[in-house]
């Protein structure tokens, strides 16, 4: 009870004090509030940024895939010839072998029993020349089964123009990245030829665009039935080069990834490894945001140190006569902490007023970005989360700040100060 | 019956050179008198009193107040015990010039917090009348003459009715006639409430009408 009263004694002489200094009361709080609008805005936006990257990356990724590689080979024939001598072989070239998955079609059913798996689909890619007259675009086209890809990248839902429908039935038709037709000027119902990496042509017919919003796959990639691209290779119904698995936990990705190149003999990778650069540009990202915030918070809490020691040097016979009128220490460290505490709780709610309603501005706000062609506006976050830490983060400092000078006040002897 | 025992009280200043103020004093003051301790200036008067008021607690010797040995206690128990029994009425009056004059009265009372804020209230609005300072009551303190100050720190001094009011030249910027009021108070205040008073005074007419005189010379007691 005594406690409680001389809490609120300190209280009152705390904000008497903070009125009589109204001017550097206000600029320390503003100081605070203008650190947390920053964090909330940079956080929100960067996070959003982050986010919206990486629901597109992610569509368009699938959890595993398995391919062939081209490696070199291991071990040289001369290791046989000789094999306790060293041997070094200069300028080693590639095996001539094909880029497909052995035995792939049995995996593929294997796979489709399995119960980590969600959906599959098997496909053909390869490199080609886009020709229309006299342009000439190099890209890719991806073989596959419409239904499967779409199961695992909702193929259906990206595209813009024409359908997929005729795709498995109608030879040589494709379905066209809609960075890839602006480079070549072409439209549905088009018609132009392509040329495999062995020079052969064929004539085609664009029966759709998809846009997926990544840049990559839009400017230079085109779907095709997996018949369509093994008929460009010239090679057999079983020929397939890549196997693509959603997984119903993604989490599991590496370690079946790990599993299955054991199995087959095959080379696989999974989400994670394919996005290691965004995933750690994200991390970066996050750190320079958090980083930034934290210093601006840091300086408006020395803002608030330097206004509470200035204030104190001030307060000085104010504080020796508390003493002699039977204040104690504690009193006098209450009386400036709870300055500190009130301008770093009006600042921090100000500022997390601010900075949600500068996150909301932004995130109304009309954009239009070449890079993320899906975008209409900027992507903002709104997780509770920011405010939460962002709150914490302002009252933590300014107690901090405020800590050190009150205990120097609660330290000052009254009778150095009295004698004059 | 002594409210106050002092015995053989030294007090050195070490800076920037030693220096021994108070060379050994033993005194002791009964309850409800009126004491003045004079001496000229530089005698250390405001050094003793700033011991005996407890604030000063660097000395060696040994100060009863109440019966209660002061050397020793930490400063959370000092400061209480200067709340509840000491009253100190400064040599330059210190006011908190950011508060009004009935609140700077009230401090000590609300600390104290023994009664409801509005009957501390009262009781300050009613010393400052004993000072005849309340029509000042509402203003800040800064804006306050000298003279008024010091009233007011004196009505400050006295709001916890303490055993022993301390004062340092507390009638120092008065005129003869506030001076006399303050005077008449205090032996009023000591003769029907034995509450001690202890004052430090350059004025000899001050000190000759109190009960004893405590008087400082070369750091000892010269008579008494
Ligand atoms: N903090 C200090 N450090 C060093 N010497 C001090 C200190 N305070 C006081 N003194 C010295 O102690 C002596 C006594 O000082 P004190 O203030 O007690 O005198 P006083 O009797 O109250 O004088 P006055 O009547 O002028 O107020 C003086 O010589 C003074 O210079
Ligand atoms: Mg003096």
């Amino acid at each position: 009870m005594k406690i409680a009263k001389d809490f609120k004694l300190a209280a009152s002489i705390a904000f008497t004090h903070m009125r009589a200094k109204l001017k550097q009361t206000i600029i320390a709080t503003v100081g605070v509030a203008f650190g947390i609008t920053v964090f909330i805005f940079m956080v929100s936006v960067m996070e959003g940024t982050n986010e919206f990257t990486e629901d597109v990356v992610f569509e368009q990724s699938p959890h595993l895939r398995l391919y062939n590689e081209i490696a070199l080979a291991e071990h040289s024939i001369l290791d046989r010839a000789a094999p306790s001598a060293w041997n070094v072989v200069h300028h080693q070239k590639p095996k001539d072998i094909l880029p497909n998955l052995k035995d792939g079609i049995r995996a593929v059913e294997e796979l489709g029993k399995d119960h980590r798996v969600l959906a599959i689909s098997a496909s053909v890619s390869t490199q080609l020349f886009y020709r229309l007259g006299s342009a000439s675009v190099n890209g890719r086209v991806l073989g596959i089964n419409f239904e499967n890809e779409d199961a695992l990248f909702a193929l259906g839902s990206k595209i813009v123009e024409g359908g997929h429908e005729k795709l498995a039935t109608q030879p040589n038709s494709l379905l066209m990245g809609v960075g890839l037709a602006r480079k070549l000027n072409v439209a549905t119902g088009d018609k132009l030829s392509v040329t495999t990496e062995k020079g052969d042509n064929f004539q085609v017919t664009i029966i759709g665009l998809f846009k997926t919003g990544l840049t990559d796959i839009d400017n230079q990639q085109s779907y095709a039935s997996l018949k369509t691209v093994q008929r460009f290779l010239g090679v057999p119904a079983s020929y397939i080069t890549d196997i693509k698995v959603k997984l119903h936990d993604k989490e599991l990705a590496p370690e079946i990834v790990e599993e299955l190149e054991n199995r087959y003999q095959y080379s696989g990778s999974d989400w994670k490894k394919d996005n290691s650069a965004l995933l750690e540009g994200n991390v970066l990202r996050n750190m320079i945001t958090y980083g930034v915030a934290s210093t601006i918070l840091l300086v408006a809490g020395f803002g608030i140190f330097n206004i509470l020691t200035m204030m104190i040097y001030e307060k000085m016979k104010d504080i020796a006569i508390l003493k002699a009128t039977g204040f104690s220490d504690t009193d006098v460290r209450w009386v400036f902490l709870i300055q500190a505490i009130v301008i770093g709780f009006i600042g921090a709610v100000m500022g997390l007023i601010f900075g949600f309603l500068l996150a909301y501005a932004t995130s109304r706000m009309p954009f239009e970005s070449d890079v993320m062609i899906t975008m209409d506006h900027l992507p903002v976050s709104f997780k509770p989360i920011y405010y939460i830490s962002g709150f914490t983060f302002g009252i933590l400092t300014t107690i901090l700040a405020g800590y050190m000078p009150s205990r120097h006040a609660a330290k000052v002897d009254p009778i150095t100060i009295l004698r004059g | 019956m002594n409210i106050l025992e002092a015995k053989d009280i030294h007090k050195y200043f070490r800076e920037p050179t030693e220096f021994h103020v108070l060379k050994g004093l033993t005194f002791h003051i009964e309850k409800g008198k009126f004491i003045s301790i004079t001496g000229k200036s530089g005698s250390g008067k405001s050094t003793l009193l700033y011991l005996l008021s407890t604030m000063d607690t660097d000395f060696e010797g040994s100060i009863k107040i109440n019966g209660e040995e002061m050397r020793g206690k930490s400063n959370r128990w000092l400061a209480d015990f200067r709340n509840h029994h000491i009253g100190f009425v400064f040599q330059f009056h210190f006011l908190l010039p950011e508060f009004s004059a009935l609140r700077n009265v009230m401090l000590p009372g609300l600390k104290r917090a023994q009664q409801p804020p509005d009957e501390v209230e009262h009781k300050a609005y009613e010393l400052l009348k004993l000072l005849d300072v309340e029509d000042q009551a509402k203003k800040r303190a800064v804006l306050l003459s000298g003279g008024q100050q010091q009233r007011v720190a004196i009505a400050r001094a006295l709001i916890n009715d303490p055993l022993i009011v301390m004062g340092d030249e507390p009638t120092g910027n008065l005129d003869s006639r506030n001076s006399a009021i303050v005077f008449d108070l205090f032996s009023q205040l000591a003769a029907e409430r034995g509450q001690t008073m202890l004052m430090v005074t350059h004025d000899d007419e001050f000190a000759e009408k109190s009960d004893h005189i405590i008087h400082l010379a070369d750091g000892r007691i010269d008579k008494q």
